[in-house]
């Protein structure tokens, strides 16, 4: 199933998340937003990165991608990624 | 510093043809072949672009657009959809390492910034860089940056509004329900500002570009050698108009 939540970073930008799971384990994922990510190609292969992960892991292995150098976010936190993806991944598995 | 500065002229020019000038000079200053360069701009027709990595179909309504005849465009820069109208908009393409584009890329965008603040301050306005990317007047948003470094280069864009119409600029964006829209124009209104409202006058693009030019003068210390994009330059970005900024490969890729 598909999920989407929206988040809006306390003192930073808007996150809209959107993750498609089946069987537990991510089948794509994507973080879409008026946030900052330097180099650009950097944060879409962390997100590339995601399919195929469990859903119970991941919170902890989305933070470590969007945590991996060279990338960085301005406007929102690895954490805020990584925590509202793993939120909307719980949401899709719940349908 | 010694800077090309190429004024496209307050006629304007579409969205992806601006899109793709800034990239094609990018391009030309990431080889050496064109030196850093300054771009000021307008748009024609009005545009709506939105960031890199924002989802155009989320946050534009292009049926709205598409009837006013307004374009819609992804852009290279991160940040948020902007409404490209009434406004005098730069570019910066330099190569990384240049005094205005140190390794630290918030400390890049104060610097170059701090033009924009000596430009507006020449008509008396009294503006201060807020980080992440926003330029404010009495805590009022009044021009809006967004930076991308590719190919060794900074490539920095970003907008002085010279007038404000949230309710229009609301029909062209999606709201998350129309019965919020009404609270969304009255944020806009208490959060935004345009020389316009604080001047208390009518402000056009050969004015407002004429005291930007002297406030980069002489925040960054520059001297401007103004010519017109070179003949390579030229063709880029038409071709870049036509193959990426107009197609949904590009805009609808997010």
């Amino acid at each position: 199933m598909i999920a989407r939540l929206d988040r809006k970073v306390p003192g930073g930008k808007l996150l809209r998340a959107e993750v498609e799971v089946e069987s537990g384990r991510v089948l794509a994922a994507s973080v879409r937003g008026d946030f900052f990510a330097h180099p650009e190609e950097a944060f879409e292969d962390a997100e590339a990165e995601l399919a195929g992960l469990p859903v119970d892991r991941l919170a902890e292995e989305a933070l470590a991608l969007f945590s991996r150098a060279p990338l960085r976010i301005f406007g929102a936190s690895p954490q805020d990624i990584a925590g509202l993806l793993s939120e909307t991944a719980r949401e899709a598995q719940a349908h | 510093m010694k800077l090309r500065l190429i004024d496209s002229g307050g006629a304007g020019l579409p969205g992806a043809l601006n899109m793709g000038l800034d990239e094609a000079v990018l391009g030309a200053v990431s080889t050496g072949s064109s030196p850093p360069t300054l771009r000021l701009y307008a748009w024609s027709p009005p545009c709506v672009t939105v960031g890199y990595f924002q989802s155009l179909e989320d946050e534009v309504d292009l049926e709205a657009c598409r009837a006013a005849g307004i374009d819609a465009v992804r852009r290279l820069t991160g940040g948020g959809a902007v409404f490209h109208e009434a406004e005098v908009t730069y570019s910066l393409i330099l190569p990384l390492g240049h005094e205005l584009a140190p390794e630290d890329i918030l400390e890049s965008y104060r610097r170059i910034c701090a033009g924009l603040v000596a430009g507006l301050e020449r008509l008396g306005v009294e503006a201060a860089f807020a980080p992440i990317n926003d330029i404010v007047v009495g805590g009022r948003k009044v021009s809006g940056n967004a930076q991308t470094r590719r190919k060794g280069c900074l490539l920095q864009h970003g907008t002085v509004l010279l007038d404000l119409e949230p309710e229009r600029m609301f029909s062209l964006l999606k709201v998350p329900a129309e019965k919020l829209k009404g609270k969304l124009i009255e944020d806009v209104k208490a959060r935004v500002t345009s020389l316009r409202s604080l001047l208390g006058r009518e402000l056009d693009y050969a004015e407002a570009a004429r005291v930007l030019r002297e406030g980069f003068a002489s925040a960054w210390g520059a001297e401007f050698d103004e010519s017109a994009p070179t003949e390579e330059e030229a063709a880029e970005a038409r071709r870049l108009a036509e193959t990426r900024f107009s197609q949904s490969e590009w805009n609808a890729r997010r």
